[in-house]
């Protein structure tokens, strides 16, 4: 009955979201803006950096169009489950979901899967825009090993959000893991520009970052449809995060529910 | 005797927060505030149970407690025979929480909407949602402007509605924190039938009510539990209540007196004798200088 449950939960958000129509459409506008940027940038760009994007296609747009739409599954982990509690505390609604049979986990995750559904929105008019309006060539793209790659980043990226959550949960504001990947997924994980530009000592923290192996794999099966083998080191990276993120995300929200619990603050902001 | 909720030595303690001077002056030293001190109650299946006491005096403490919205200290308790850290997941299944935080609901979803979410949450889903959200929303009465944000309704209305939400589950037991707080006397008046008529009466249902208004415990409680700073002082009927003091037509402004050593105003503020605020003015002002901390407020 969970896929019930969760479409309760998307019904409520996309009610709450659509009651607030200009803000709505006004996300939707400011879309076109930021992808004509990079699309006019690339322009300027030209062939210019060529020696780094020849492993992706040799195009810059193409290269940043991947890299700002699926980085937003980053943000959405980051900011979905915490935003969720912060916000079902500050709008007090916290405590009667509480008081259910239905778990906090489960509260949790149901209430951030609205934020992962408008970033797919968003991601798939990111590339349709790109591929029929701007000239971004997918159509060799490898769409199963694609959906792979976006469930793994997806249950990759959620754990990290979990964990974020959990300091939400105890700290209430101020959580590290928000800020430490925030601040260098988008300049070491090969959003904006390949990771080869950067110093060799540079791209040590690249590697130790889920988002670089998700970029890359994005890049590969959509652009060039790399097969799964080719694609198999960064499968293999994303399933290696996978496996030790998901039980740590785990074990730190049960550990942070319990905690304020015991300190009575699972309602406070 | 069957009990729908049992307590024992139920205990609850608050680590206090240290201000910046505190932490740095005595970074190891853990301050703690007991909220609910060594509490032991029975209360019987169909019982209407009020738990009396000012603001600050541990009743929401301890519902929050019951409802397992927060851990114990020390001691256990049990919710229909469960136990509220053992098995917390079946006391939820089998209570309703009925607050009056009004912000506790969706402003922007309508009366109905709100209902259908909170219903899923209680496993109820599509035809059964449905059939009990309107079956709840003729009970309290809002039938006809269930389709209207809940933005759009009065005070009283989102109580009803609050009501209606703490029903979902048609749980065995209801706790109800203040449930009339910030009603009009004639609307509070209404709550209080339909809690006692409605809820108890016909449904049979246990019901756990914290107030802080003496009348409304008298009026619709059948056993009333005194509490003050935490301790449970006194429990039983009001008549009860009454008969153990010596005095003639005591009222349960007097119980309250002789237990707690307070006068009660109706707005739950306990009202110390004069010798008991000299007492803590002074106390005040020597905690101004020392940088301590006097009745929970920090100088």
């Amino acid at each position: 009955m969970i896929y019930k449950k969760a479409f309760s939960f998307i019904i409520r958000d996309f009610v709450l979201q659509t009651s607030y129509k200009f803000e709505f459409f006004l996300r939707l506008f400011f879309m076109f803006f930021s992808i004509l940027t990079f699309y006019f940038i690339s322009k300027l760009i030209g062939g210019a950096g060529l020696q780094y994007l020849e492993p992706y296609g040799g195009d810059y747009f193409s290269f940043v169009l991947i890299g700002i739409a699926f980085s937003g599954y980053l943000t959405a982990a980051l900011r979905g489950f915490s935003e969720s509690i912060r916000g079902e505390q500050m709008m007090g609604t916290l405590e009667a979901m509480l008081v259910t049979p239905t778990n906090t986990s489960t509260i949790i995750t149901l209430s951030s899967l609205w934020s992962f559904i408008f970033t797919s929105f968003r991601v798939l008019i990111y590339l349709l825009i790109g591929a029929f309006l701007l000239g971004v060539d997918m159509s060799n793209a490898n769409l199963v090993a694609t959906m792979l790659i976006l469930i793994l980043t997806i249950i990759c990226f959620s754990s990290i959000g979990i964990i974020s959550a959990s300091f939400i949960m105890i700290l209430k504001r101020g959580d590290p893991i928000n800020m430490l990947f925030m601040s260098t997924s988008e300049l070491f994980g090969g959003v904006l520009f390949p990771i080869t530009v950067l110093p060799g000592w540079l791209q040590t923290v690249s590697h130790i970052l889920p988002i670089t192996y998700s970029l890359s794999g994005m890049r590969h099966a959509l652009l060039q449809g790399y097969s799964l083998h080719a694609l198999a080191p960064d499968i293999i990276a994303l399933a290696v995060f996978t496996v030790v993120l998901v039980p740590l995300g785990l074990l730190a929200f049960k550990y942070a529910v319990k905690k304020a619990k015991v300190d009575g603050t699972l309602i406070q902001y | 005797m069957e009990y729908s909720i049992e307590t024992y030595d139920l205990t609850k303690k608050f680590a206090l927060q240290k201000g910046f001077t505190d932490f740095l002056v005595h970074p190891f030293r853990k301050d703690e505030l007991t909220a609910v001190k060594k509490v032991n109650i029975k209360i019987g299946k169909g019982e209407l149970f009020g738990i009396l006491g000012p603001n600050g005096a541990g009743k929401t403490t301890l519902i929050k407690l019951l409802c397992t919205l927060i851990l114990p200290t020390e001691g256990t308790a049990y919710v229909n025979g469960y136990n509220i850290v053992g098995d917390s997941g079946k006391v939820r299944e089998s209570i309703g929480f009925i607050t009056t935080d009004e912000r506790s609901f969706y402003w922007r979803l309508t009366g109905r909407q709100n209902l259908k979410f909170f219903a899923s949450l209680h496993n109820f889903y599509s035809y059964d949602a449905q059939k009990r959200v309107d079956e709840l929303l003729n009970i309290v009465g809002l039938i006809n402007r269930a389709n209207d944000k809940f933005l759009s309704y009065s005070a009283g209305m989102k109580q009803r509605m609050a009501i209606a939400r703490g029903l979902l589950n048609d749980p065995e037991v209801v706790f109800m924190d203040e449930p009339t707080k910030g009603l009009d006397p004639g609307a509070a008046q209404n709550l209080r039938g339909f809690i006692k008529e409605r809820i108890v009466k016909e449904q049979g249902k246990t019901v756990f009510l914290s107030t802080h208004h003496l009348g409304e415990a008298e009026q619709i409680c059948g056993r009333i539990a005194i509490i003050d700073e935490g301790e449970l002082r006194v429990i039983g009927s009001p008549e009860e209540l009454k008969s153990t003091l010596d005095k003639s037509n005591p009222t349960l402004d007097d119980v309250f007196l002789h237990y707690t050593g307070k006068e009660f105003k109706e707005d739950g503020t306990p009202k110390h004798p004069y010798s008991e605020r000299k007492r803590m003015m002074r106390e005040g002002r020597r905690g101004m200088m020392r940088g301590g901390r006097i009745g929970g407020i920090r100088f």
